[in-house]
């Protein structure tokens, strides 16, 4: 079991995940559009979402993969 | 304690400012100057429009606060690393860009300095502060990306702000390390 933390349009959310093997980034990036189209996934229920909304965001595996956080890209500073 | 912000636009700007009542020496790196765009945005006053920017933190902290601080109105190289950022105690890593980023890094790992980084995406909804050993420098996506600079996000980066300012006063305080995302509803702790 792990915990997938979803943040997108600046807001974030977990979600509780079943994993059995080793997923991909690509994998994951999958798994939350698919979560998140279809509303389980608590303030962010976004039915239409675009395939590709998650594309270019980045897959972070925190606590021993326990917790997964799928983020935007984070560039700037200055 | 001595602790060296590098890079003092938009969150090292407001960052520092809100660490101005540590027991510290704070230190401002950025060879940038203040734009009137950067009124929008970072800590920067009309003032000190046309100054060079952490020449212009300096004073504004001196001037509104009678707080004393150093400046260095430099870029950061391989070649001036170890002297801009000698004697640091902590380093507050607000570049805005991935090279410098590592750059800092590198210094940061070959002499053990504590190195918290800052970042927000470019959209501006979405920030991480993240100790160096759990982050790594994100690309961006197209070279010379748009930024946040309009002040359009200013609640965000005044969140994104408190918690890089949090997360320096807890390590000042008792050494604690702790990593936030911070987004438009919340400061999450992650580690």
């Amino acid at each position: 079991m792990a915990t997938l933390n979803i943040t997108y349009n600046g807001l974030s959310a977990d979600y509780a995940l079943e994993l059995d093997h080793q997923v991909s980034d690509a994998d994951i990036r999958r798994i939350a559009v698919e979560v998140v189209r279809s509303g389980n996934v608590p303030g962010l229920a976004l039915p239409h979402l675009n395939d590709a909304a998650f594309d270019a965001f980045v897959v972070d595996r925190l606590q021993g993969g326990h917790r997964i956080y799928l983020r935007p890209k984070v560039p700037f500073g200055a | 304690m001595r602790i060296v912000f590098c890079g003092v636009g938009a969150l090292g700007s407001t960052a520092a400012v809100l660490c101005r009542n540590l027991e510290a020496t704070l230190v401002f790196v950025d060879f940038d100057r203040v734009e009137s765009k950067n009124l929008l945005a970072q800590a920067y006053v009309k003032q000190s429009v046309g100054k060079n920017k952490a020449e212009a933190l300096k004073l504004q902290l001196l001037n509104f606060y009678g707080v004393k601080a150093e400046s260095f109105g430099v870029r950061v190289t391989a070649d001036n690393v170890a002297t801009l950022c000698k004697g640091a105690q902590l380093l507050v890593d607000c570049f805005d860009n991935a090279a410098s980023r590592k750059l800092l890094s590198d210094f940061a790992r070959a002499t053990t300095t504590p190195l918290l980084h800052a970042a927000v995406s470019g959209d501006g909804t979405f920030g991480l502060v993240r100790w160096d050993e759990r982050f790594t420098p994100d690309a961006e996506d197209v070279a010379g990306q748009a930024t946040c600079e309009g002040g359009e996000h200013l609640p965000l980066l005044g969140l994104l702000c408190g918690a890089i300012a949090r997360t320096v006063q807890d390590f000042v305080k008792g050494g604690t390390r702790r990593d936030s995302m911070v987004g438009l509803a919340a400061v999450t702790p992650t580690a």
